[in-house]
C-alpha cells in the first residue's frame, strides 16, 4: 500500500468568541488565508490538488453552503480542485485526513489540503436551528445531552476532583504560555489580516491561571458538579490546515514531510459520556499499527474538558508528561471543527521538533465517538 | 431659529460625560473632550475612559449601549478642530471661573459663528464667567444647568445673560424640551439658580434641625419622606446617594456667593453639629453609597446616630405625626410631637425662604415648584405645599411667631396661589392678579384636557375623555393602574367609540406607570375556590376584548411611560401604534407569578419576531428569542431596549418628554385616521415539537446549572408548548384563534398548579416573586 504523510501544518491564531481579535472575520474567509498559508508554506503546486477537504461541525451560515468550495474560490485554488465540507462534529477535519489518507491509499488523489475551521462567534454552537426529534429526545434524551453534562458525568464516574480538574487547566495554561513566550507557535501560526488589522497571537491563554482563580468560579453546567469555565475548552474562533499527500508524491518534490500516517480508526461510545471517545479510538489505532501505548512518545489528546482528558489517561494509561507539550485546548481553545487538524498537524511536528518516533493524536466527539491518528516520524 | 443637530461637552466628569450620554440617548452626535492627562500614554484617556464607564454604570447613563457610538471622544489639545462643526458647546469643567475663562478664550478661535456655548456651572453667575470676553462670545452664551442623573432628572435651568441672542435661548429652549426631553425653566442669573438656591438651604436645614429637635436620623428621613412629599429616601437618605462630600462644597460656594442677610447664611452654623458630623465622616470615608457608608450603611440596617456620631442597628421610626400626616401637611406641622415640631420649623423656614425669592430668582411661582419638583424631586413644589396649608392658615401662624410673611403670601391675602376655573388653570401673580397657566398645543397632561369638563364613560378603575379633534382617551386610575375587569370593561367601551362618532382613540394617562399588568389577585380567589370556567372565562373575555380593540374600526395609539408589564403590555401589543416614552419598562412579566401572557401577548411577540425581516433565518431563531424574552421576564431598560425586543415596532414613536407623549399620541393617532384599514390577520408557521424540544432540553440545562428551578420548568414548558405552535408541525398554519386558545390552555394548566398559587399569593403579600 502506499504510504501517507504529512507535509505540512498551519493555523490560524485561536481567539476567543465574541471578544476575540478574529470575532469579525468569516469563518470561509479565515479559513482561506490558513489554505492560502499553507500553499505558501509547503511550496506546493495547487494545479496537483485533488480535493480541499473542510472539516467544520456547525457547516451553515457563513461556513455553510459546502464552505470548502468557497474557501477554495478565496484561496485562488485552481478550479480542477475539488471541495467537499466534512461533518464529524469535533473530529471533522481528523476524518478529512483520515478520508485523504484512505483515497491515497485507494489511488485516488496524489495531493489533499485537509483544513478544518469553526466561527464560533458568528455561528453558534448548535446551529441556528437546533430542531431535536421530539420522540427520540424523550426515550434518549443521552442522543442530545450536552457536552458539560457529559464531562460532569466523567468527573463522577472516574472520581476525578475538582482539583484535578484544575490542575490540569492550569498545566495546560502554562505548557501553552511557554510556548508562545519561547515564539514556538510561530511557525505554525498564519498571520490573520482584517482590513488594515492583523492578528498573528493566540488569544485564550491565560499566564496567570491560577488554583485560587480557578476555585473561585461556579460550576457551569451542574450548579453540583466539578466541570467550570475554566476547566473547560472556551469557544473559540479559528481555522487550521494540513498538507497530506503520498510518501512518493513528497519525495518527488523533495520535501522531508513531518510524519507518516501510521493508522486511523474511529469509534462509537454512550453519548452521555462521550469524552472517553479516545480510549477505544487509540485501542483500535494502536492495534493496526501493531503498537502498544508505551511505544507513543508524544501524544495530543483533545482537552474539550479537563474532566474528561483525565478519564481518558486514567482508563488508557496514558502518561501526562507526553501530552499535550505545548499545550491543550483548555490553553489553545476549541473550534470545534478546525480541532483536528490542529493536534494531528502539532503531533507531527513535535514529532520532528522532539526527534520522537510515534505519535497519537486523539478526540472526543459529541454523540458518543472517539477519533484517533498514529504518526510515524520519517 | 438654528437648529441643534451637532453638541460638543467640554469637561468628562461624572456630570459631563453623562450630558454627552444624554445627548446620544436623544440620537444627537456629541464631542466629548477633556484634558490631557499627565504623561498620558493615551491622550484621551479622560474622556474614553469616562464613556466606558458609563457602559458599566447603575442607573444607566445610556438609554442603549449602543448609543455611546455617537460620542466621539477626544482632549482639548489635539481635537479642537472637532468642534468646528458643532451646533451646542456644553461646558462642564471644573467650578474655577479663571480656568473656564480660558476655556472660553480657545474656544472663540474654533467655534463656527453663531454656535451656542453655555455652561452647566450650579452656582457661578453668568456675569462672572463672562469678564473679558468680546461681545461676540457674550450674544451666543448662557448657562444650561443639567441634574445629576442628566438621564434621569428632568430640571434644565436655562439663564440668558444680558447679551445673549434670544434665537439661541430659543434654541436651547426647544433642544431642552423637544429633544432632551427636559423641563426647560428659565432662571434669572442669581446664585444657585432656583432649584439649588432653595434645595441647598433645604438640605442643610432638614438635617441641622434634626438635632435641634432631637430626632433620629430614621424619625427624619420618615418626616421628610413621604409625608412631606420628597423622595422616599428622604434627606439623609438623599445625601447618602448623592454623596456626602458634596455637601461642604456646595454649602461653601453658596454662602460664598450669598449676601450675609439671606436666610442660608444666616441659618448656617459652621461649628455646628451638622457640619462637624459631616467632616468626621468625609475624613473617615463614610461619603455615603459610594463610601464606607453614610448616616446609613449595610444596605440600610446600620444607622448612624446623630448624638454619638457611632453605627447602631435601624429602628422603625415610631412618631404619631407621621400617622397624623395621612391627613394632610397641615395635620403633619399640627401635631404635638417632636416630629410636628420638627416639621413646622423645617416647612414654615424653607416655604418662606421660597416664598420671599419671588421676584428675586423668578418672577412667577410656577417655575419655582416646576423647579423644584424635578430638579429635586419633590411631590409637591413649595408653592403648591403653601397652598396645602392655606395661605391665610400659614400666614396667621408665621404672624403669630412674630415671623415675616413672604409678599406673595401676603398679596394672596386668603386666597390660594393656585386655582382652576372652568376648563383654566391659574397662578397668583405678586400684583394680586392670577394669571393662565398656558398650555400648549403639543405639550400637555391629561389632567389639562380633564378640567372642567365631565368624562364620556367611566367606572372606578378607567374613565374615557374627549381630548378633542374627534380623539377619546382612554385613563386607567386603579392602584399601580393594574389591570382588572372595570378597565377591562371600558376598553371594550372604548373600541366601540367609532359609533359615537370619534376618529380615534388613545390609551393614556399622567400616571407614572401605564400599567404594572393585571390584578392576580381576582385569579387567585378563583382558583382557591376552583372557579375553573369562570376563571378560563376570564381570560377568554380579555383575549377577546384586546382583540376587538387590535381590529376596530379606528385607530388606537397607546401612550407609554414608566412601566408597561405583563396585561399592561399586552393591550399595547394590540394597539395601532405604540408612543413611548423614552423611558418606558416594557415586559411580559407574567411568569413571575407563574403563568403566562394570556391576553394575546405570546401570540403577538411570536407574531412580530417570526416576521421580523432583520431577523437569522429559519424556525428557531425568533422562537428562541421570544421564550427567553418571556420564560425570564426581561423588562426593557427603556424605550431604546424595547424597540429592540419588538415590543415597539419599527412604525412605533419613541418622545423624550414626558409631557409630550399624550400629545404626540394624539398626534399619531390623528395622522392615522385617513383611510385607516384595520390591521389583518396573520397566520403562521410555527416549530412544532421539534422546537419544542428543543426548548425543553435548553430549559433542563438551566434547571441543573441551578438558573431554573423546579417549577420554572414547568412555566417555561408551557410556555414553549404556545410558541412553538401546539400541536401543529411546521408545514400547517397556525392562526391567531390558534395562539389565543394555546395560550388560554397554557394559562389554565398552570393556575391548577399549587406552585403557581404559591408564586401569586407570594408576590401579592411580598410584592417579590418566589423562586419556587
Amino acid at each position: 500500500m502506499r504510504n501517507v504523510v504529512i507535509a505540512g501544518f498551519v493555523r490560524s491564531p485561536f481567539t476567543l468568541a465574541r471578544k476575540g481579535a478574529l470575532a469579525k472575520v468569516r469563518a470561509d474567509e479565515l479559513a482561506a488565508q490558513v489554505v492560502k498559508g499553507l500553499i505558501a508554506k509547503t511550496g506546493v503546486n495547487p494545479d496537483d490538488i485533488e480535493d480541499v477537504i473542510m472539516g467544520c461541525a456547525f457547516p451553515e451560515g457563513e461556513q455553510g453552503l459546502n464552505v470548502a468550495r468557497m474557501v477554495s474560490f478565496l484561496a485562488g485554488i485552481p478550479l480542477s480542485a475539488a471541495g467537499t465540507t466534512v461533518n464529524r462534529f469535533c473530529g471533522s477535519s481528523m476524518q478529512g485526513i483520515h478520508q485523504a489518507a484512505g483515497a491515497i491509499q485507494m489511488g485516488a488523489g496524489e495531493v489533499f489540503i485537509c483544513a478544518g475551521v469553526e466561527q464560533m462567534t458568528r455561528v453558534p454552537m448548535g446551529g441556528f436551528n437546533v430542531s431535536p426529534h421530539p420522540r427520540l429526545a424523550k426515550e434518549y434524551p443521552q442522543a442530545y445531552v450536552g457536552m458539560g453534562i457529559t464531562a460532569e458525568n466523567l468527573a463522577k464516574q472516574h472520581g476525578i476532583s475538582r482539583e484535578a480538574q484544575q490542575q490540569m487547566a492550569i498545566e495546560s495554561h502554562a505548557k501553552a504560555a511557554a510556548a508562545q513566550a519561547a515564539g514556538k507557535f510561530t511557525d505554525e501560526i498564519v498571520a490573520i489580516v482584517d482590513g488594515n488589522k492583523t492578528v498573528d497571537q493566540d488569544g485564550c491563554i491565560r499566564a496567570d491561571t491560577s488554583m485560587e482563580g480557578l476555585s473561585g468560579l461556579k460550576p457551569a453546567f451542574d450548579e453540583k458538579g466539578t466541570v467550570t469555565a475554566g476547566t473547560s475548552s472556551p469557544l473559540t474562533d479559528g481555522a487550521s490546515a494540513v498538507l497530506v499527500c503520498s510518501e512518493e508524491y513528497a519525495t518527488a518534490q523533495g520535501w522531508t514531510p513531518l510524519a507518516r500516517i501510521k493508522s486511523i480508526a474511529v469509534a462509537g461510545c454512550a453519548p452521555e459520556i462521550m469524552g472517553i471517545g479516545p480510549v477505544p479510538a487509540t485501542a483500535k489505532a494502536l492495534k493496526r499499527a501493531g503498537l502498544a501505548l508505551d511505544d507513543i512518545d508524544i501524544i495530543e489528546i483533545n482537552e474539550a474538558f479537563a474532566a474528561q482528558a483525565l478519564a481518558c489517561l486514567k482508563e488508557s494509561g496514558m502518561k501526562s508528561e507526553r501530552i499535550n507539550l505545548d499545550g491543550g485546548a483548555i490553553a489553545l481553545g476549541h473550534p470545534m471543527g478546525a480541532t483536528g487538524a490542529r493536534i494531528t498537524g502539532k503531533a507531527a511536528s513535535l514529532l520532528r521538533r522532539e526527534g520522537k518516533k510515534y505519535a497519537l493524536a486523539t478526540q472526543c466527539i459529541g454523540g458518543g465517538q472517539g477519533i484517533a491518528t498514529v504518526l510515524e516520524a520519517i | 431659529m438654528a437648529e441643534i443637530k451637532k453638541v460638543a461637552v467640554i469637561g468628562a466628569g461624572v456630570m459631563g460625560a453623562a450630558i454627552a450620554a444624554h445627548v446620544a440617548n436623544a440620537g444627537i452626535p456629541c464631542v466629548l473632550l477633556d484634558i490631557v492627562p499627565k504623561d498620558a500614554k493615551n491622550r484621551n484617556a479622560f474622556a474614553e475612559g469616562a464613556v466606558e464607564k458609563m457602559l458599566k454604570t447603575k442607573p444607566a447613563p445610556f438609554m442603549h449601549a449602543k448609543n455611546a457610538r455617537l460620542i466621539t471622544t477626544g482632549n482639548l489639545e489635539d481635537h479642537l478642530n472637532l468642534l468646528a462643526d458643532v451646533d451646542w458647546i456644553c461646558e462642564a469643567i471644573i467650578e474655577n471661573p479663571a480656568i473656564k475663562r480660558d476655556l472660553y478664550q480657545k474656544l472663540e478661535g474654533v467655534r463656527k459663528p453663531g454656535s451656542i456655548v453655555t455652561s452647566n456651572t450650579s452656582t457661578i453667575p453668568l456675569a462672572t464667567l463672562l469678564e473679558g470676553l468680546p461681545d461676540s462670545f457674550a450674544r451666543d452664551f448662557g448657562i444650561t444647568h443639567f441634574f445629576n442623573p442628566p438621564r434621569y432628572m428632568r430640571l434644565f435651568e436655562l439663564v440668558k445673560g444680558p447679551q445673549t441672542r434670544d434665537d439661541a435661548i430659543a434654541a436651547l429652549a426647544h433642544f431642552g424640551d423637544v429633544v432632551l426631553g427636559k423641563e426647560v425653566v428659565r432662571c434669572k442669573d442669581t446664585p444657585g439658580f432656583i432649584a439649588n438656591r432653595i434645595g441647598i438651604y433645604w438640605s442643610y436645614v432638614a438635617m441641622s434641625l434634626a438635632f435641634k429637635h432631637g430626632l433620629t436620623v430614621e424619625e427624619t428621613d420618615a418626616l421628610v419622606g413621604k409625608p412631606m412629599g420628597i423622595p422616599k429616601t428622604g434627606i439623609f437618605g438623599l445625601g447618602d446617594l448623592t454623596g456626602i462630600d458634596l455637601a461642604p462644597h456646595v454649602n461653601a460656594s453658596m454662602l460664598r456667593l450669598l449676601p450675609a442677610t439671606d436666610a442660608f447664611p444666616q441659618a448656617f452654623e459652621p461649628e455646628g453639629k451638622l457640619v462637624r458630623l459631616i467632616g468626621k465622616m468625609i475624613e473617615g470615608g463614610y461619603t455615603g453609597r459610594k463610601g464606607k457608608g453614610g448616616f446609613y450603611r449595610a444596605r440600610g440596617k446600620e444607622v448612624l446616630d446623630l448624638e454619638t456620631g457611632e453605627y447602631r442597628p435601624k429602628q422603625k421610626a415610631a412618631l404619631d405625626s407621621v400617622n397624623a400626616s395621612r391627613k394632610g401637611l397641615r395635620a403633619l406641622v399640627e401635631h404635638g410631637d417632636k416630629g410636628g415640631k420638627y416639621s413646622w420649623d423645617l416647612l414654615s423656614r424653607v416655604l418662606s425662604y421660597a416664598a420671599s425669592l419671588i421676584p428675586e430668582i423668578s418672577d412667577d411661582i410656577l417655575s419655582v415648584d416646576r423647579a423644584m419638583k424635578t430638579g429635586y424631586a419633590w411631590k409637591f413644589g413649595p408653592f403648591e405645599q403653601i397652598d396645602q396649608l392655606g395661605t391665610r392658615w400659614f400666614a396667621d401662624r408665621l404672624r403669630a411667631e412674630g415671623r415675616p410673611v413672604p409678599r406673595i403670601v401676603d398679596v394672596a391675602d386668603g386666597r390660594p396661589l393656585y386655582k382652576e376655573e372652568g376648563e383654566k388653570a391659574y397662578y397668583l401673580t405678586l400684583s394680586g392678579d392670577y394669571a393662565e397657566i398656558p398650555v400648549a398645543d403639543d405639550a400637555w397632561s391629561l389632567a389639562d384636557k380633564k378640567r372642567g369638563k365631565a368624562r364620556i364613560a367611566g367606572n372606578r378603575g378607567a374613565s374615557i375623555w374627549d381630548i378633542g379633534d374627534g380623539v377619546a382617551c382612554l385613563e386607567f386610575h386603579t392602584k399601580m393602574n393594574a389591570i382588572d375587569a372595570d378597565i377591562l370593561n371600558m376598553v371594550k367601551e372604548a373600541a366601540n367609540l367609532h359609533k359615537k362618532g370619534y376618529k380615534a382613540l388613545v390609551i393614556g394617562h399622567d400616571g407614572d406607570n401605564f400599567s404594572v399588568g393585571a390584578n392576580v389577585g381576582i385569579a387567585l380567589f378563583q382558583a382557591n375556590v376552583a372557579m375553573w370556567p369562570v376563571l378560563e372565562g376570564g381570560i377568554a373575555e380579555g383575549q377577546n376584548i384586546y382583540k376587538a380593540l387590535k381590529y376596530s374600526p379606528f385607530p388606537v395609539v397607546a401612550a407609554v411611560a414608566g412601566m408597561a408589564l405583563g396585561g399592561g403590555c399586552e393591550i399595547t401589543l394590540h394597539c395601532d401604534a405604540v408612543q413611548a416614552h423614552a423611558e418606558s419598562y416594557m415586559g411580559l412579566v407574567e411568569v413571575g407569578v407563574g403563568v403566562l401572557p394570556g391576553w394575546g401577548g405570546c401570540k403577538e411577540m411570536i407574531t412580530r419576531h417570526v416576521l421580523n425581516k432583520k431577523r437569522p433565518g429559519g424556525p428557531m431563531p425568533p422562537l428562541a428569542t421570544v421564550f427567553e424574552m418571556i420564560s425570564t421576564a426581561k423588562v426593557s431598560t427603556s424605550a431604546a431596549e424595547a424597540r429592540e425586543m419588538l415590543f415597539l415596532r419599527e412604525t412605533d414613536a419613541i418622545t423624550m418628554n414626558r409631557r409630550r407623549v399624550l400629545a404626540d399620541a394624539k398626534a399619531r393617532a390623528l395622522a392615522m385616521v385617513e383611510g385607516y384599514q384595520p390591521p389583518k390577520p396573520v397566520e403562521l408557521n410555527l416549530a412544532g415539537a421539534s422546537g419544542k424540544a428543543a426548548l425543553d432540553i435548553a430549559v433542563e440545562g438551566f434547571a441543573l446549572q441551578g438558573k431554573a428551578t423546579k417549577h420554572d420548568v414547568v412555566v417555561s414548558g408551557a410556555v414553549a408548548r404556545v410558541l412553538t405552535g401546539g400541536d401543529k408541525d411546521i408545514t400547517e398554519v397556525t392562526t391567531e384563534d390558534d395562539l389565543y386558545a394555546l395560550e388560554r390552555e397554557g394559562f389554565m394548566s398552570l393556575i391548577r398548579t399549587n406552585a403557581t398559587l404559591d408564586r401569586i399569593e407570594h408576590m401579592l403579600t411580598t410584592g417579590k416573586p418566589l423562586r419556587n
